[in-house]
Order: C-alpha cells, then structure tokens, then sequence
C-alpha cells in the first residue's frame, strides 16, 4: 500500500510547489513593471506623490476603524479628559501616525536577475545527489547583497535562484512577518476565492509583509488584484489604505484609468479627476489643455480615453447637477435678501 | 336455626338441577396452587389485633404533637399510596367466577357455578395505572428557553408583558421576576397568616423598565399584581450606544455596594443573577458588576436602578468637567476619538491641581476598587511541578507546527515522509456500509 501510494504523493508536492508560478488565474494575466524604465523614478518624484496622496483621500475614520487584534474581546476603551491643547496635540500625533500607516508600497521594477555560473567541475559531478547552499552571513550586508551560491550535483558552481535567496536570508536572518515559504493564499484558486469575497486589502497587506516590492510573485499577486478591483469598480474598498495610490499608479501607468475616473465624476469630485488626469500628463508626458479642471478632464476624454461615450455621459450628468446646484442656491439667496430689505425698511 | 336451613333447602328443591356435573377444579397453573394455600396467624401482634383502619391511620397521618417535635417528616399527601385502591375481594389474577363472592348465587333460575373464565390482560396494567395516578402530582416539564435561575423555580422566569392599560397593549415589555416567596405575619383573631409575595421587574429593552413588589394569598395573583403595578412605575435609563451604561459608577444601598464597570460590544452580561436580569429587561447587553456586602436582591436591584438614574450622558459629564472627553482604544490604533466637548473649554491654568482627572476615579467618587492578586495555586510550588514544566518546555511550540503542517500538506507528517509515506499522523480509517451493516 505504501509503496502504492508515493509516487503519487510526490508528484503532487512536486506539482504543488511549482504552483504560484505556473498555473494562471482564470481571467487575469500578471502585469509587471518589467519595461525598459523604471517606474520607481516617476513614482518618487514629489508631484507624483503629492496626487498619489490627494487621489488616496484621507478619511480618519477608515484609516483608524477598528481592527480585530486576535483577541476575542475588545479591549476597554480609556476615556481621557483633555483640554483644546491636549486635544490638539492628540490629533496631531494621530495625523503623523495616519501619514505613516498611509505611505504608498515602493513601486519599482521587477528584479529577475541571471544566475551566473561561476564554475564549471566536470569532476565533481555524482560526488553528492544534492544541492549544497554557501551563504555569505557576514553582519550588515543587505539581503539582495548577500552572495549565496550554490553547488549542484553535476558540479556546476552558480548563483542561487530567487526562491533560494529567499530562504537562505529568512533562515539566517528571519524577519518576523514573513514566512519561509509563502502562504498559500497567494495560490491562484485560494486567491481567486479571496479576491471574488473583494478581500482586496487583506491580500496586498498580507503582499507587502510576505514578499519585497521588487519580487515578481509580489508584482503578480499585486498587479492581478489591482486588475479586479478595476473590473469590479470597487475603488471605495482600497480607499484611505496605503494601497490606493499604488493602485491609480498602476491603472494610469497601464493606461487604463477610465473606470476609475468614472467613479470619481459620478462622486462629483472633478478637482480629483483632474489630479488624476495630471498624472497621467506627467507619466505619458501627454499635455491635455484647459484652465478649469472640467475643460482639462474633457480634453483627456477627447485625447486618451477607451470608454468615452460612458466618460462623457458622466460628464454630462455632472454638469446638468452643477447647473441645478448653481440656481438652487441662487434661489435660496434671493429671498434671504429680499427679507433682509424689508428688515431694515 | 333450623328453620333456616329448612328454607334454604327448600329453594334448593324448587331448582332445576343441570345435567352437567360440575368437574372439579383442576390445579395446573401456579396461580391457582396460590388460591389453596393460606398463612396460619398463630401468633398475635397489632396488624391482627387492631382494625385496618387504625393501621391505615397510623401511617399516613402523624399527631398535632408529634408534627410539632417534627416527627414523620416524609408523610405528606403526595407520598401516600394506597395499594388497596381497585382491588376487589374475590377478583384476582386468575378469573375464576366465585358464587356468593365475586358472582351471585343464583341467577335467575339457574345455579352459578364456579368457572374459570380465560385470564383478562387488561386487569394488571388497569392497576398500576390507578396507584401511579394516586398521589404523585407531575409538573409539565419547562423547556430550557423558560427556565429561571434555578430548576422549576420563579425567580429568573419570564412573565410576559404586562397587562394592557386602555389603549396601552405594552407589546414589546417583558417581564421577569426576581424574588418570589411566602411571607408570614400574626394577626389577632387568624394567628399566622400566610401571603406569598412576589418582586419583578418589568421593560421594554430599550431604556424603560420598572419593579414593584406584589402580595396575595395566591402566588399567581401575586405575580400579577407586582407585573401591573411595575408597568405604573416606569424609568427612563440612560445607556451608551444602546449596549452599555454610560460610565462606570459606584452605587449603594443599605449595606449592598456595587461597583458597575462600562464594557465594550460583545463582552456580555458577567453579574450577580439578578442584576443580569434587570440589565436584560432594560436593554443593556455588557457591562462587569461587582457587588460587595448585603447579597439582598431586594436591596441590589434598587442599588443598582438608583445608579442607573444618577448616571449622566458624556454630554453632560464634559460640560459639568469643562473639558473635552475623549476615548483611545487599541483596536483603533489609539486614535483620540472626541466623545463629548464642552460649550466652553477650560485651560490647564484653570484646573486646580488637587482635581480629579482621572476618569476611573472621577467615575468611582474617588472611591479605588480592591483588585485582590489572584494567588498562584498550590502545586505551582511542587518540585513535581517544576519538573512538568521543564519536561514540557521542548513542546512548546508543538501547536504552532502541526498548524502550519496542516496549512502545508493538509496533514501532520514528519519531514521524512517525503521519502517514507508512512511517516504520517495514523487515523482511523472511516467505517464503509458493509461493516456498519455487520455491527448492528
């Protein structure tokens, strides 16, 4: 019976191992910022930046909701006594803290890296029938700067793959949120159930501790999340997380920000999708012309967008609403004046 | 004398005599082998010295004197079976029709004869129902969601809503009750008069509820009395956020002290009985309470309804502070959320020093709750406990490995069973339906 059973039983580990990189998810293929440039020089660059944080709107609530912290009851609350100063103080604190927890995941380019052989010792090969792993654990050195080599049985000497890298740092230098092999959350089928239940902030947090922003099963979990949220529009659910800006980065990167600005217009929120038109201009280097904010969004309509009859529709609604507001508070004024006349005569 | 058996033999001689000789009874079955055997009371004692009725008597009643210096305790109406009840002198197991016992002699013109008819099923189970009826009274068994605080007691069961006032139908009030007992007292012509009386309180869980006390002969009146007369007295009690109380506050009655603490969402009712009780009727769903002196639960519902009303809203205790009232919780990441602000905020400058800022001690009066250290128990200084907790030590991490193992392969195995598959967690295979089928 056992002798039966393990071939099977090792195909299948075998097969389970190569799973986050071979098999794909149904709709989505993994976009990499794999191109000629580096989109980490944009993504610093302060004006960037600055519209990364306008689009990610700051809302204290979302940003200090309650969160469940493992135990099974809350925790007392402290009620404190303050004055105006301490209260003052208090927030402030809280908005420095609100800008740490906000801070946007490096954007930067894939690393794939060559592994380099080294050797070459025909004479060494069948000497052992497994790999022998040498790391360099010298103090200080950066994880990506660590030479780790390795030897393979047929005697060729060379650099250690990516997955290696990884475990010979965690084992000899663990970092406490990661694991030494990645959770099988980010396997399609258990991220395909995540991402249809929309636990989209669950998935990229539990990314940016597991993997580094330059791994290319971070930027294939990541860039696949970013794909569904886009599809299924649910911008509201990353908003005021630190997920936000690198998620409009990686639409306007894309070239595919419609559904989004669509969002933002029927929100009435036209200074932000001028924002976002602005940093699409500044990424594609594309000028799109107009002194109010609509005149520009309506340039970017005419020059760049996909879904223009929907855009310009929106567009449409919003001006028909702002025409509306404009007479009803005009029709609100009038007689407070006239009131106002009668007062003093 | 003569004469009589002169008349008897007359009527004897008047009677057609059937053909048929009677056969005699034949003994075959054991029952009737009982018919034929008798006991011989040779000696005397007082179950034949003394009439059935005087022995029925002495068993089941006890003299004024005897009860008084607490004698035959368990005779009570319910205990008593009388096991002579249905049994009839001359009808037994055996049907056999007895002429002049259990049949007449003569019937119509005819002798009766004495016959054994077929044995009726039916008598024995007709017999221990009629003792099984006698005495022991059964209460309809309450289902586990109309249990009170303790058994088939009433203290903790539900009333209902109380009766309709007019218009008034009070559809959503509940009521519970909280004490429920037989009161006595003396009177000059009765001597002791029993009442019972009855406490509860009554509320619609949302911020209204009521308690008054009721007293009647009968328990049922008295329990509806009190549930009428609690709807007349309603309060308004504050709560925050509709789960909670506003704040923590100390409140006393009598002798009773509680100590009342403010509870976050889901941390439950954790009290004294009754005050859980109460919280229910009112609408509060959390909150810790301690209660120290009397045990009372007269006296700890009204301490616990008169602190109820003294509370006051954040509003309130920010304006009577003239300072803003802010919570920081962990879960929100310690976030200075503003509760309650005053009209006018005072400056620190103004704040004498010797005030009180603290918001616990604020709350408590200035009052600091004994928090007994919970003391480590017996064993932990045992030197076989010490050597438990070394030998246990090397399995410390043992949950967390077979967590992740599971999360891995979907089993607990070793690191060997790669290349030996029988290095997994054995579990026993489940049943197929042939085997059950066997079993049973």
């Amino acid at each position: 019976m056992a002798n039966f059973r393990q071939p099977l039983k090792i195909l299948l580990l075998r097969s389970r191992n190569n799973l986050i990189s071979s098999r794909r998810l149904l709709n989505y293929t993994p976009i990499y910022y794999d191109g000629t440039e580096d989109p980490a020089n944009i993504f610093l660059n302060k004006n960037v930046q600055n519209l990364l944080k306008s689009l990610t709107r700051v809302d204290y609530d979302k940003i200090f909701k309650r969160r469940k912290l493992g135990s099974k009851t809350l925790t007392d609350p402290e009620y404190k006594f303050m004055t105006d100063k301490e209260l003052q103080e208090a927030l402030a604190e809280a908005q420095h803290t609100a800008e740490e927890l906000l801070q946007i995941p490096p954007i930067v380019k894939v690393r794939i890296k060559e592994r380099t052989v080294l050797a070459e010792d025909p004479a060494l090969q069948g000497l052992e029938d497994c790999r022998f792993v040498f790391t360099d654990i010298t103090y200080g050195l950066k994880g990506t700067d660590r030479t780790i080599i390795v030897r393979e049985p047929d005697g060729t000497l060379q650099e250690a793959e990516n997955s290696v890298r990884h475990r010979m740092n965690q084992v000899y230098f663990p970092q406490e949120s990661k694991l030494l092999k990645a959770p099988r959350m980010f396997e399609s089928d258990y991220l395909e159930n995540l991402l249809n239940r929309r636990e989209y902030e669950y998935v990229l947090d539990r990314a940016c501790m597991q993997f580094e922003p330059d791994d290319l099963d971070y930027q294939r979990v990541v860039s696949i999340t970013y794909q569904h949220v886009n599809d299924s529009a649910s911008f509201e659910l990353l908003r005021s997380t630190r997920h936000f800006g690198a998620l409009s980065f990686f639409l306007v990167w894309n070239k595919n920000i419609d559904n989004l600005l669509l969002d933002i217009i029927e929100t009435l929120r036209i200074e932000e999708a001028r924002d976002l038109v602005q940093l699409y201009s500044l990424m594609h280097r594309i000028q799109f012309e107009g002194n109010t904010p609509l005149e520009v969004v309506q340039d970017y309509i005419k020059k760049a967008a996909n879904k223009k009859g929907a855009l310009e529709l929106a567009l449409q609604a919003y001006k028909e609403l702002e025409a509306k507001n404009r007479s009803l508070t005009r029709g609100i004024e009038r007689p407070s004046r006239k009131s106002l006349v009668l007062l003093t005569l | 004398m003569a004469k009589h058996l002169l008349d008897v033999t007359k009527i004897f001689q008047k009677l057609i005599v059937t053909k048929q000789i009677p056969q005699p009874l034949r003994i075959d079955s054991p029952s009737q082998i009982r018919l034929f055997t008798t006991t011989s009371a040779l000696q005397t004692n007082f179950f034949n010295k003394y009439p059935a009725s005087n022995l029925w008597d002495s068993i089941t009643s006890v003299s004024n004197a005897g009860k008084k210096r607490g004698r035959a305790k368990t005779i009570s109406r319910k205990n008593i079976k009388d096991l002579n009840k249905g049994q009839v002198i001359g009808v037994g197991k055996a049907n056999i029709v007895w002429p002049g016992l259990s049949a007449p002699i003569i019937r119509g013109k005819e002798l009766v004869e004495q016959v054994q008819l077929p044995e009726d099923p039916e008598r024995e189970k007709r017999l221990t129902e009629l003792r099984n009826s006698m005495g022991f009274h059964k209460f309809a068994k309450l289902s586990p969601l109309e249990r009170g605080w303790s058994g088939t007691k009433m203290p903790g069961r539900s009333l209902g809503r109380p009766d309709p006032i007019g218009e008034e139908t009070f559809d959503d009030f509940d009521t519970r009750v909280l004490e429920f007992k037989t009161i006595v007292i003396m009177k000059g012509n009765f001597g002791r008069k029993r009442r019972m009386s009855a406490l509860v309180v009554t509320g619609n869980k949302k911020g209204l509820a009521g308690f008054a006390m009721g007293k009647a002969l009968e328990g049922k009146i008295a329990l509806r009395k009190a549930k009428n007369r609690s709807v007349q007295k309603l309060m308004h009690i504050k709560m925050f956020n509709n789960h909670t109380v506003c704040h923590h506050f100390f409140t006393q009655f009598g002798n009773t002290k509680i100590y009342v603490w403010q509870k976050p969402e889901g941390y439950g009712l954790k009290c004294h009985r009754g005050i859980k009780t109460i919280c229910e009727v009112i609408g509060i769903k959390d909150l810790y309470a301690k209660v120290e002196g009397a045990m009372n639960i007269n006296h700890i519902m009204k301490a616990f309804f008169l602190g109820l009303i003294k509370q006051k809203t954040p509003e309130e205790i920010a304006q009577e502070k003239g300072l803003h009232l802010v919570e920081v919780s962990k879960e929100r990441n310690y976030f200075p959320k503003v509760i309650a602000s005053p009209t006018e905020c005072r400056k620190a400058e103004d704040i004498p020093k010797n005030e009180i800022l603290d918001f616990n001690q604020y709350c408590f009066e200035g009052k600091v709750v004994l928090q007994k250290k919970k003391r480590p128990p017996f064993y932990t200084n045992l030197k076989s406990y010490y050597r438990h907790v070394i030998k246990q030590e090397r399995l410390r991490n043992q949950p967390e490995v077979k967590k992740n193992l599971i999360a891995e392969y979907g089993e607990i195995r070793s690191f060997l069973a790669e290349k030996y598959p029988e290095c997994t967690q054995y579990r026993q295979p489940p049943k197929t339906e042939e085997e059950t089928e066997e079993t049973v």
